[in-house]
């Protein structure tokens, strides 16, 4: 920082740093929180398929034990180990695609294309918390120019939020919906909806303030994330209830422009 | 000991999962039924039909111990087995609380699954067994006359027939003709087990 007089001054508290480099270590840091919070969803994903091949392989074995084994039905069981190893390793790999220290590499993208990437990884997380989820995407969506894993990140910020929010439902009656639309701005926005509890109206205000949680072990830093995401590119955040319950968090981006 | 008819119900949400445990228990010689929801299950189900049910704890929609729940509502006595994909102890104490048979942990040695459907379906043929005894001992109570239950009322007090005779104002003559219509009609062998099965109705 300079004065007026062209010499260097510190500001008391606030650490000389680049602001580009910061900013990106907290992202990381950010999303790295993110998917550790969803550890437990994917550890429950990848259980499934290894629950299957360690069912296929075990009647294997009991098959292989009897004179005249029939080897369509155990060809039959290897080909489902193998399909379902590769199920395994699908998984793994779209976490470490998510994970990864990517570049800000923007791209025109449809916003429907975002949130299919990351649709097992949310579904898992839901899946776990007994929650369906459902997509309603609009058919004409303009693209948006935008870095896919920032975007996502704030997706699935939302997601943590709302699965965190319908816990206090009765089980089995929470609904998740990720919805995509175009504002009579011509702004696409994307925006996850629950029927929990809601906000209420006295933290609405707050909830996009670094380090403000209502949450016991919340950082306050999610939400607070995602509207540094959305400003960076040109968007918004922000939250609404949803009628007759619940929440809406949705993300304002401008559209790519067309020439 | 086991019915030879006996289905083994799996409703799990994960396809893969799913189908190997079929693979699984058809590979043993088990007849099984796979669906893929508790909505499912609640639509095909046929109370008549012995076996038990092998049953995901996390599914969307209705889950596992919501099922168990609506069958425990409707009556329904089929041995459930919970399996889990993560070792959620109080979710696993309120399925035993309810009910359920027993409690696995994906992924389980098969042998683990196997040894539990068999304990579950000697549970369901007792139960089964016990079902009719029941039903059985309704049905031959329900066809005693106003007369024959008051007889058998005051049977199972183990008043003499003298004093019944009395208190009915019937000859002894009348009370034994009652007396024997309600051992035939109940099929019991003695006073002792009529007195059994009246406290088992009760029950």
């Amino acid at each position: 920082m300079t004065d007026p007089n062209g010499h260097g001054q510190r500001v008391v508290g606030i650490p000389a740093e680049p602001p580009a480099a910061l900013h990106g270590r907290l992202l990381q840091v950010s999303r790295m929180a993110t998917i550790g919070e969803m550890a437990a969803g994917v550890a429950h994903e990848l259980n499934q398929p290894l629950t299957a091949i360690a069912n296929y392989a075990q009647a294997c074995s009991r098959l292989l034990a009897r004179p005249g084994a029939d080897t369509s039905e155990l060809q039959q069981a290897l080909t489902e180990i193998t399909a379902q190893a590769g199920r395994a390793a699908d998984i793994i790999r779209r976490l470490r695609a998510l994970a990864g220290n990517r570049q800000s590499d923007r791209a025109a993208v449809s916003v429907n294309a975002l949130v299919k990437e990351i649709i097992d990884l949310v579904e898992s997380d839901a899946r776990l918390h007994g929650v369906p989820v459902s997509l309603e995407f609009a058919d004409k969506l303009p693209d948006v120019l935008v870095d896919a894993g920032q975007i996502q990140h704030a997706v699935l910020n939302f997601v943590r939020n709302s699965l965190e929010a319908l816990a206090s439902r009765p089980s089995g009656t929470g609904r998740l919906v990720i919805r995509t639309a175009v504002t009579p701005q011509h702004d696409v926005e994307l925006a996850v909806i629950d029927n929990g509890p809601g906000i209420a109206r006295e933290t609405a205000g707050r909830l996009f303030d670094p380090f403000f949680s209502t949450k016991e072990s919340g950082t306050g830093m999610g939400l607070a994330i995602s509207n540094t995401i959305a400003r960076m590119h040109g968007g918004s955040v922000g939250y609404r209830a949803n009628l007759p319950a619940g929440a809406c968090f949705y993300i304002l981006l401008p559209a790519a422009s067309t020439t | 000991m086991r019915e030879p008819a006996a289905t083994i119900y799996i409703v799990d949400d994960d396809e893969g999962v799913r189908n190997s445990l079929r693979f699984l228990l058809k590979s043993v010689g088990h007849v099984c039924q796979t669906l893929a929801s508790a909505q499912e299950f609640l639509e095909t189900y046929q109370p008549k039909q012995p076996g038990c049910l092998i049953l995901d704890v996390r599914m969307p929609g209705m889950s596992g111990l919501e099922l168990q729940q609506q069958l425990n509502l409707r009556g329904a006595i089929i041995p459930v087995i919970f399996i889990t994909g993560h070792g959620d102890v109080p979710m696993a104490v309120e399925a035993m609380q309810h009910g359920a048979s027993d409690f696995l942990q994906k992924p389980f040695r098969d042998q683990d699954l196997l040894d539990r459907i068999q304990r579950a379906l000697e549970r369901d043929t007792r139960n089964r067994a016990a079902l009719t005894e029941h039903e059985r001992i309704r049905a031959s109570f329900d066809s005693l006359t106003p007369r024959e239950r008051e007889v058998l009322g005051l049977m199972t007090r183990g008043k003499s027939n003298k004093v019944m005779a009395a208190e009915l104002g019937v000859s002894q003559r009348t009370v034994e003709i009652h007396r024997a219509r309600v051992m035939d009609k109940t099929g019991a062998a003695s006073l002792a087990q009529l007195v059994r099965m009246a406290i088992d109705l009760e029950s």
